[in-house]
């Protein structure tokens, strides 16, 4: 019977050095083209994403270059005959946006604690389907249908808002002004559109609420909503954080749904009165003004791409960052 | 699709210069992940045409030996080692013979039987010859897969269900499968680990008996936590440890018989009769 | 109605009977039962709410619209609920009810816009689907055309090329990149990763202004269907790779192991084992893709601007598409171009829900599906 001590290998080799050797996997030549090969796509996205930004930046130059900062000042846009700007535009943008959150971000987290926590066991696989069937209907469908069937449902509200609620400065709409074609409507129309990514989202997040915990306060004696607001509303935090910013940036670059809808202005005052006739976005002035503009016209709306282009990614990277950092967010995908 | 010439899987000229089985020889084998030493200069003989047991406690590295024997252990990416493994004597990670020829020389099952759930039963035992691009007629092909299901004792339960996928099979079934597949590439050593942990009795006896039934032409080396299975299959047995936060080595090595009835370590008769770990 | 308590188990009274002969008439306790209190509460605010809200619009204020009575009485019913709970429990079971019925309000609420959006698009678009809406173009349709002559032929195969194109592109390109960050990986992996998930944020109509850009402007292309590809590929991309990385990290590491153990390749493991294994998932990933595109419109506005008349060419001349032809339709004055367009709408929905349940059915099935054809190759060569 061979006994080993392991400080006494055989051969007399002397125990103190070893020789660590981190192995080398030679790789067949087609290993090497496989991973050359997966290796350039994946450079090949990052280059994409680079030369969008830098197409973009070329082509905007003389644009911006001519107006300078007053791009960020002036609230007109007539590029060929004087100024221009994305004053106006941006305000809208951002107001359409945050009318959309302020409808989506609430029913989406009702809705993704209803699927997690409330729906029969039945319906859960549907309406989970359905949600994402709503996420893949084209925005073009939302704008016809907000413009044909939802606007003349929404212009009463807006008047009796206006009338009952018209204390409240910015809600009173200026006497003749007309309450179709408002940024409220398109931001009804835009929290419709994400409403079903933020419901996903949430709803991946509440998902994944620890169940120990959530059995551990039923067995304490809680109630359902007990559970909800103490174990999975705290749990999914950063997850609604991050699929509102999600939303928000789906809202800023939405483009058809709102072109359908807004009647354009560029009138601040208008802008921010949002029950009222007229609002704008970025995204409808691009579309709206791309076919009749001259090259320096279309260098000005490349300016206003390239804003939008920015906007979107920043706001992305912020959600992403709140995401992963939250206590849900390790292993949620967005 | 990569076509690497080799005379193992000649399937129509069976490779007369090879021995059927081999022998592996680990010197001074010690293992680290990162910085974590985690096997400590093992010295084990695994003789050709012999079932070698490993047994020891979970964690003393049992596993990580068996992957440095047919090179899985540099898929870690921060694994590092020293010592030498020879097969027949040659130097399986230094000499000029790719990994994947190694791999195929030195095969492997796994603690969980893992069909390949795409592939059929016959896909799975012949998956060997297409992941290497290896072309064969169709009746060798049919020959293979009725011979290495034979072999490994599956044949008369799924020869009506060739074309069921492989991972409609009981788990006892799919962990025979693997050994199928791991057969038909012709290797000269079988690695196991803790192949029967994941099945019932009944399937593990079936197992035994299929490690006894091919034993003779192909070297096996087995980890197992069974102390019995240990006992009646193999011949050479090595019982590994690991101290508290220490790297495991190997305390004892060497005829089975005698290492359970009368091994010259107090620590191996304290393990074997179940005192610990 | 759903049930609207916990269940109570403390209360139900369980008779201890050990006779033997009585197991049969064994009862199973209801565990989900429903509690007779809650129905009562929440019935009766109900109705106690509609009362309220005649009484409100009726008599007190002049004009009333239908919503707006809805929102006032969805306030009043909740705190009648509340009110009522805390009667006939305690404050705390009271906001538990009151919960569970804003939750379930807030499921309808989600189901509500897909049933409405189907039936009126239906309901607007059946009139002009005729077999010539799939068959001719709008090249012989004049102002006061009929809506059921002509038809969008045109479009319909503009945007099958050009969703081709834009898959031809993009599918391969985005297996590669998945199979990149989940197959080889290195430093790199997680810029990538952030990247392709920053790509998903692109307004489309910066895909189409970035086409604008270098294809057209830089490169002297001309604006037509392979432009409007182009850009679509770009929307595609993120999509199809993020798809496929989920469903490549699903497949086992020991499947990988267990091919690398039997002497294969890399490649040869991710091509034989891994994608064979995510196969459905992959399909999936690529119906999304196309599903995500094939409605896109603002891209199109700047790439290929449409077209009357058939072209069968992707590469040369401008090409209608279906979202094209609904939004230029839909801001014509007359009523049967608005028809026309609610007709492209309807396709268009169809297209995008046969797409999604296809993608549902496939990516439903496990990996261990062996198609009739390929049971027929493996009969004919013996092996099953
Ligand atoms: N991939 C890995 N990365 C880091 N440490 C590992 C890895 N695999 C195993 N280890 C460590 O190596 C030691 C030996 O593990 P293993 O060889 O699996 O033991 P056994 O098979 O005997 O139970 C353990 O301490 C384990 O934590
Ligand atoms: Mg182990």
């Amino acid at each position: 019977m061979q006994v080993i001590d392991p400080s006494i290998a055989l051969e007399g080799t002397t125990p103190i050095e070893e020789e660590r050797v981190r192995p080398v996997t030679r790789r067949t030549g087609a290993d090497r083209a496989f991973r050359l090969t997966t290796f350039g796509a994946g450079t090949l996205t990052l280059v994409l994403m680079g030369v969008i930004g830098l197409f973009l930046l070329v082509r905007s130059w003389s644009a911006i270059s001519a107006a300078g900062l007053s791009f960020f000042t002036t609230s007109a846009w007539q590029p060929d005959g004087g100024a221009f700007g994305i004053a106006a535009v941006l305000l809208g943008t951002f107001l359409i946006a945050f009318v959309a959150l302020g409808f989506a971000v609430p029913l989406a987290a009702g809705g993704a604690l209803f699927i997690t926590d409330y729906a029969p066991s039945k319906i859960k696989t549907p309406l989970v389907w359905l949600v994402d069937l709503l996420a893949a209907v084209p925005s073009l469908i939302y704008g016809l249908w907000g413009r044909a069937y939802l606007q003349p449902k929404i212009i009463p509200i807006s008047e009796w808002i206006s009338t009952h609620l018209g204390f409240i400065p910015f809600l009173k709409a200026k006497p003749g002004a007309g309450f179709a074609a408002s940024t409220f409507i398109a931001g009804v129309v835009v929290a419709l559109m994400v409403l079903p990514i933020c419901t996903a989202v949430m709803r991946e997040v509440f998902s994944q609420a620890p169940a120990g915990e959530k059995e551990g306060a039923l067995a304490l004696g809680g109630t359902r909503w007990g559970v909800v607001r103490d174990v999975v509303l705290p749990f999914g935090r950063g997850g609604m954080v991050g699929a509102s910013m999600l939303g928000l940036g789906r809202a800023l670059g939405e483009t058809i749904a709102v072109t359908l809808i807004i009647s354009p202005t560029f009138d601040i005052t208008r802008l921010t009165h949002p029950l009222e006739t007229g609002g704008n976005s970025i995204a409808s002035l691009i579309a709206l003004r791309f076919s009749e503009s001259s090259s320096f016209g279309i260098s000005a709306l490349m300016a206003a791409g390239l804003a939008l282009f920015v906007i979107t990614l920043l706001v992305n990277a912020v959600a992403s960052l709140v995401v992963s950092r939250s206590r849900s967010g390790a292993s949620t995908e967005i | 699709m990569t076509t690497i010439e080799h005379e193992v899987l000649d399937l129509n000229n069976p490779a007369p210069e090879l021995p059927p089985s081999s022998s592996l020889t680990a010197r001074g084998v010690s293992a680290w992940f990162g910085d974590h030493k985690v096997l400590e200069r093992v010295n084990l003989d695994m003789p050709a045409g012999e079932v070698t047991a490993l047994i020891g406690p979970s964690g003393c590295g049992k596993s990580t030996f068996l992957r440095i024997l047919n090179r899985m252990h540099e898929l870690v990416p921060s694994a590092t080692l020293s010592g030498t493994i020879a097969l027949d004597g040659d130097d399986i990670y230094r000499g000029d013979i790719p990994v994947t020829e190694m791999r195929r020389r030195i095969g492997m099952v796994f603690q969980k039987p893992n069909p390949f759930p795409a592939m059929t039963v016959s896909e799975n035992v012949i998956a060997g010859l297409k992941l290497s691009g290896v072309k064969a007629t169709k009746s060798d092909r049919r020959d293979l897969v009725e011979s290495c299901l034979q072999r490994a004792g599956l044949w008369n339960e799924v020869k009506n269900r060739l074309g069921a996928a492989g991972g409609a099979l009981s788990g006892g079934q799919q962990q025979r499968l693997c050994i199928a597949r791991a057969l038909a590439v012709k290797p000269s050593v079988l690695l196991m680990d803790e192949p029967c942990s994941a099945l019932d009795p009944t399937s593990t006896r079936r197992i035994e008996e299929t490690i006894a039934e091919i034993a003779h032409e192909v070297t096996i080396v087995i980890v197992t936590h069974n102390m019995q299975q240990a006992h009646r299959v193999s011949n050479t047995a090595a019982f590994f440890l690991a101290g508290e936060g220490e790297p495991g080595h190997i305390v004892e090595s060497g005829d089975t018989e005698t290492l359970f009835t009368n091994p010259a370590d107090p620590r191996t008769l304290d393990y074997v009769n179940g005192r610990f770990g | 109605m759903p049930n609207l308590t916990t269940p109570d188990i403390a209360t139900t009274n369980i008779e201890m009977t050990a006779v033997p002969d009585l197991i049969e008439t064994e009862q199973r306790i209801g565990l989900r039962s429903i509690d007779p209190t809650a129905v009562f509460a929440v019935v009766g605010a109900a109705f106690g709410a509609m009362a309220f809200v005649w009484l409100l619009f009726t008599q007190f204020t002049a004009a009333g619209t239908n919503i707006g009575m809805f929102v006032v009485w969805y306030l009043v019913f909740i705190t009648m609920i509340w009110v009522i709970g805390r009667e006939q429990y305690d404050p705390v079971r009271a906001r538990d009810l009151v919960a569970r019925v804003v939750f379930w309000s807030a499921g309808l609420i989600i189901v509500v816009p897909m049933i409405a959006i189907a039936t009126y698009t239906i309901a607007k678009g059946v009139t002009a689907l005729t077999p010539n809406f799939f068959f001719q173009d709008q090249s012989r349709v004049g102002p006061l055309s009929p809506a059921r002559v002509g038809g969008a032929s045109q479009a319909i195969v503009g945007t099958l090329e050009q969703v081709a194109i834009a898959a031809i592109i993009s599918v391969p390109l985005g297996i590669l990149v998945a199979i990149y960050l989940n197959e080889v990986g290195g430093r790199l992996a997680r810029v990538v990763r952030t990247i392709v998930d920053a790509m998903s944020a692109i307004p489309s109509i910066v895909a189409g202004l970035f086409i604008f850009a270098s294809f057209i402007l830089a490169f002297g292309g001309q604006l037509s269907g392979f432009a409007a590809g182009l850009a679509l590929a770009v929307l595609m991309l993120p999509t199809v790779t993020r798809t496929t990385e989920v469903v490549l990290r699903l497949v086992p590491g020991g499947l990988r192991e267990a091919g690398l153990a039997l002497g294969a390749t890399e490649w040869s493991t991710t091509r034989h084992v891994v994608l064979p294994t995510a196969r459905s998932g992959i399909v999936t990933a690529v119906i999304l893709g196309v599903a995500r595109v094939i409605g896109e419109t603002a891209p199109l506005l700047l790439t290929t601007l449409g077209a009357v008349s058939m072209n069968w060419s992707p590469f040369e001349g401008k090409q209608s598409a279906l979202p094209l032809y609904v939004y230029r339709l839909f801001q014509l004055p007359q009523e049967v171009a608005i028809q026309r367009a609610w007709t492209g709408a309807l396709v268009l929905l169809i297209l995008v829900f046969v797409l999604f349940v296809t993608a549902r059915i496939i990516g439903g099935r496990g990996p261990g599906h062996i198609s009739r054809f390929r049971r027929a190759r493996l009969a004919r060569e013996g092996l099953a």
